[in-house]
């Protein structure tokens, strides 16, 4: 039986960027609408989001325009909210295993990404700290991945790779551009650290995330980039 | 398939707590034991906890002195991955509906609460903020709370009531004892604003989730208190 599913999203958002990576892998279909989070439709905080952010799925309902929401259909936001439900409505997708400790690991996995890798981003790319902590949430991440495993929990894709592969992606284009508020050359310095040895197993996996075709086809980096030169301009 | 349940907790963990209330509404199995945080074991740190902190859940593995853990269990940590691992565990207990969009407003009220609930209460009771910001932090949550339902989500308790039924019971403390670094009277203050028709709605909801059996029996009031009075020394003048 199959509901209606809308994703509101914008191609700078990392949150977003997680729900079309489960979306994709997991071969669901949706619509897909972008949003223009500088000219934010009113339609979009009063009828889909009054929180106003993406991401925002809508789902069941008619069959109606995504600028043109219906107000039978169920609301649902905040991205770690959005992957339960995408798994929730994918049981055999392989977007979260069967076995009850796998699915809790998961869930660890996705708790650390937030806590460890999500919060520290910003505060990097704003200039408001080093990247020792971006390291530190890097090195935490590392130690949860299994040696020889592809993805980060079990063996098959799951939204804990989801989860943290927009950050994965963002990381590398401000490791190879040097784009942020920090002091000149330490986007350069933080792709250097990354490529020691310390740090061998992250960055086999992430270049397996990286790599896949769900990445691609969603990772816009000129937006990305764009959307990035607003810190640099902060630095006067 | 009985496999073995132990919950390492403190009885003045907000967190710990949470495990618990689910656990007594599931009407689960399982063993508690209680870890001297002001005196961690070494076992606590190197078998469950390498952060050294509770709630840990243990499960399956031979049945063994909670002291002794086993290599053989799962080690579960963070209070809102094991809420969904009981939920996971115990699937006919309500603890999460079975329809997709119910569970994702189960999951969403979890999320207000950490984002909303948990930050403010604490940066109000560590004297670092006002109390202007638990205030609209409890309207979100309102909001969000049914008119005549008794519960958050739905027609049963979910690991949503589990997991903002024990910061509604330390504000509740700080309302009427008011103990807390914020300035003299502040708690009193912000019990008396949760007393006004604004609230109405979020106010019998926790007074009905204070009520349940299920907290009661998991709720040391003077444990907590005293944890505060020792926490909380550095009045803001």
């Amino acid at each position: 039986m199959s509901e209606q599913l809308t994703l509101y999203f914008s191609k700078i958002s990392r949150y977003s960027h997680k729900v079309e990576l489960a979306l994709i892998e997991a071969n669901a279909p949706y619509t897909a609408y972008q949003v223009d989070l500088d000219n934010k439709p009113e339609w979009f905080t009063s009828k889909v989001n009054p929180v106003g952010e993406v991401p925002a799925v809508t789902y069941g309902g008619p069959n109606v325009n995504p600028d043109d929401p219906s107000p039978l259909s169920a609301k649902i936001a905040e991205s770690n909210v959005i992957l339960e439900f995408l798994v929730d409505l994918h049981p055999d997708s392989g977007l979260m295993p069967n076995d009850l400790v796998l699915r809790a690991k998961v869930r660890f996995f996705i708790d650390a990404t937030t806590k460890y890798i999500e919060g520290m981003y910003f505060p990097f790319i704003e200039g408001n700290e080093s990247f020792e902590n971006v390291l530190k949430g890097i090195e935490f991440i590392q130690g949860l991945l299994e040696e020889g495993r592809d993805f980060a929990v079990g063996d098959h894709y799951t939204i804990a790779d989801a989860c943290i592969t927009p950050h994965l992606a963002r990381l590398k284009i401000v490791t190879e551009t040097d784009i942020g508020s920090f002091p000149v050359g330490m986007g350069y310095k933080l792709g250097e650290e990354l490529k020691g040895a310390k740090f061998t197993k992250f960055k086999k996996y992430a270049e397996r995330m990286l790599g896949r075709p769900s990445l691609k086809q969603t990772c816009d980096e000129e937006a990305i980039t764009g959307y990035l030169k607003r810190f640099l301009r902060a630095q006067f | 398939m009985s496999e073995q349940l132990t919950l390492y907790l403190h009885k003045v963990s907000p967190f710990s707590q949470k495990i618990q209330l689910a656990l007594a509404e599931a009407n689960a199995p399982y063993r508690a034991y209680q870890v001297n945080l002001r005196n961690k074991p070494e076992w606590f740190t190197s078998k469950l906890n390498p952060v050294g902190q509770v709630p840990v859940l243990t499960y399956g593995g031979p049945n063994v002195n909670p002291e002794d853990p086993s290599s053989l269990s799962a080690k579960i940590v963070e209070s809102n991955v094991i809420l969904e691992f009981l939920a996971d565990l115990y699937p006919n207990s309500g603890l999460l509906p079975k329809d997709p969009v119910l569970r994702a407003k189960v999951r969403f009220f979890i999320d207000a609460t950490m984002k909303h609930v948990e930050g403010t209460y604490l940066a109000f009771v560590q004297g670092n903020e006002s109390f202007d910001n638990v205030l609209k932090a409890i309207e979100f949550i309102q909001e969000l709370l049914e008119e005549g339902r008794n519960f958050a989500v739905g027609d049963h308790y979910t690991i949503a009531d589990a997991c903002i039924s024990p910061h509604l019971a330390r504000l509740k403390i700080v309302t009427e004892t008011d103990i807390g670094n914020f300035p003299a009277g502040m708690g009193y203050r912000l019990g008396e604003e949760l007393e006004g028709p604004r609230f109405a709605k979020f106010k019998k909801y926790a007074q009905r989730m204070l009520d349940r059996p299920g907290f009661q029996q998991t709720h040391d009031e003077e444990a907590i208190i005293g944890y505060f009075k020792r926490r909380f020394t550095n009045r803001i003048q």
